[in-house]
């Protein structure tokens, strides 16, 4: 964290500054801690598929299945947390206002290196709570690439120190992810059609049918479940924007298939 | 000084008339409240005059350029900490104004030995509903006006605002589309700026349509800024720039 003078457009800083710092020191006993679960994304022929189950876990517990893990955190930006959910709604929160603020401020929108390394930046500020193992996060991220014209969607994943990688097909992360990585690296190299080429019905049935079989191997996968109207949480990144993928188009498309 | 009351009482006087002197030659700054959101211009080089504060304000304001930077800064500085530190929803325009624009400038006003701020301002806040938009003229002695929607005006005379304002309020009445909106207060931008009269001998509104045209033409030193907050939308920011060919000016 900077100490003050803020820097022009940081909001950190400008936190710093104002002794509003938003990762404390960690605790010496940490409680339970509540734990969030598979998200993944993939490219599709219009842009990007973000999803993510709905379940928290605490120990054995369920805490809910209610939970939005695929957040918006600008009108060209998704993030999908998986690990602890205290530290990484925190972490979206910072990153929503952190960009919004250098838009307006700036009279220009943040770089799409910048908004990559920011998020670096939070992980490693957060890296104590890591180590100790009570604040592991491990997102990923999805953002409009403005340097090609027309704007194309780019996906990263992080590891929970900070490290960034950019990904050219599909990103996962949490505790279901194992399956999901190979099943999409299985339909990218054998798929008709590969996930890059599916419509967006097509790409949300795949990405339903994906959680469905995640759940089946990974207790904290909430999965999803048309005939209790639990579905999952679907955002769409493509050149215009984001958008989101309504329970009622999940449970139309799915019933196509 | 501080003996010296009278002195005091001058000195802010003369404040007043340089900084009234300094902003003779700003061009003014517009808003309506519309059904569907609130439509705010100016006219500038770009990014100038009209600005977006945060998800549900805008600011528009003449007078020097630094200052009017350094006065939108720390407007935004304070709605995203209120907003990080609360919630997005406790940021509001009255709050914003009543307890950190307007008792900065006023403070830095009434500090004689420092450089006044050369602005004039007007802030809006988009609300669910028509009645609950929330405009303000705020001046650069820290005093400041608000109102339920309507039309605003900020010059750098208070008497053709006022005129200005009036003329507004009637012209506008019953006008829905932000199109038409920006065309009338364009004309008044015009009217403002050519020093003519809101009354009699108000220029025909053919001479008022080409007047604004031929002065804000594209390609020229200046171009007309448009600021626009949604009422409704899908996402929590509602502000948006549109350009002169989205409105058909």
């Amino acid at each position: 964290m900077n100490a003050s003078p803020p820097m022009a457009g940081d909001f950190l800083s400008l936190l710093a500054a104002q002794k509003l710092a938003p990762f404390g020191a960690p605790a010496a006993n940490a409680p339970a801690q509540t734990q969030a679960t598979t998200v993944f994304a993939f490219h599709f022929a219009a842009g990007v598929l973000m999803a993510g189950d709905r379940r928290a876990t605490a120990g054995n517990q369920i805490v809910t299945d209610k939970v939005d893990k695929v957040l918006e955190i600008d009108a060209t930006s998704l993030l999908a947390i998986a690990g602890v959910p205290a530290m990484a709604f925190e972490m979206a929160r910072v990153l929503s206002t952190s960009f919004e603020y250098y838009r307006r401020s700036q009279l220009q929108p943040l770089s799409l290196p910048a908004k990559v390394r920011a998020i670096a930046r939070l992980l490693r500020d957060n890296l104590p709570l890591t180590m100790q193992g009570v604040g592991v996060v491990a997102p990923l991220f999805a953002a409009l690439d403005h340097s090609v014209q027309p704007a194309r969607p780019a996906l990263f994943f992080y590891d929970p120190l900070g490290a960034q990688f950019q990904s050219a097909g599909y990103v996962a992360s949490g505790s279901g992810s194992g399956s999901i990585r190979s099943i999409l690296s299985f339909q990218e190299r054998y798929g008709r059609p590969k996930p890059s080429q599916m419509s967006l019905p097509e790409a949300v049935r795949l990405a339903l049918r994906l959680l469905i079989v995640a759940s089946e191997f990974d207790s904290a996968t909430g999965g999803v479940n048309p005939a209790t109207g639990g579905f999952a949480t679907l955002r769409v990144l493509g050149p215009d924007g984001v958008g989101t993928v309504t329970e009622e188009q999940q449970a139309s498309w799915l019933a196509e298939g | 000084m501080t003996e010296e009351p009278y002195r005091w009482l001058e000195a802010v006087a003369n404040r007043r008339e340089y900084v009234r002197d300094q902003l003779r030659g700003g061009t003014p700054v517009l808003a309506a409240s519309l059904p569907d959101g609130i439509l705010l211009v100016g006219a500038g080089p770009g990014q100038a005059k009209v600005f977006e504060l945060f998800d549900r304000q805008a600011l528009a304001g003449l007078g020097h350029p630094a200052d009017l930077e350094r006065l939108r800064q720390a407007a935004i500085d304070a709605a995203h900490t209120e907003a990080f530190t609360r919630a997005p929803e406790d940021v509001s325009l009255r709050r914003l104004v009543g307890y950190g624009l307007s008792p900065l400038l006023k403070a830095n006003f009434e500090q004689i030995f420092t450089a006044p701020f050369l602005v004039e301002l007007l802030l809006a806040e988009v609300g669910a509903e028509p009645a609950a938009d929330v405009l303000v003229r705020l001046h650069f002695d820290g005093g400041f006006r608000a109102q339920p929607g309507g039309v605003m005006v900020a010059a750098s005379l208070p008497e053709p605002e006022a005129a200005a304002q009036a003329w507004l309020q009637g012209v506008l009445a019953g006008v829905t589309e932000r199109a038409a909106a920006a065309e009338w207060l364009l004309q008044a931008w015009w009217v403002l700026g050519a020093n003519r009269p809101f009354g009699e001998g108000l220029p025909a509104e053919a001479e008022r349509r080409a007047g604004w045209r031929a002065a804000l033409a594209p390609g020229g030193e200046r171009g007309v800024e448009l600021g626009w907050l949604a009422r409704r939308g899908p996402r929590a920011a509602r502000y948006s720039a549109p350009t002169r060919a989205e409105l058909g000016l």
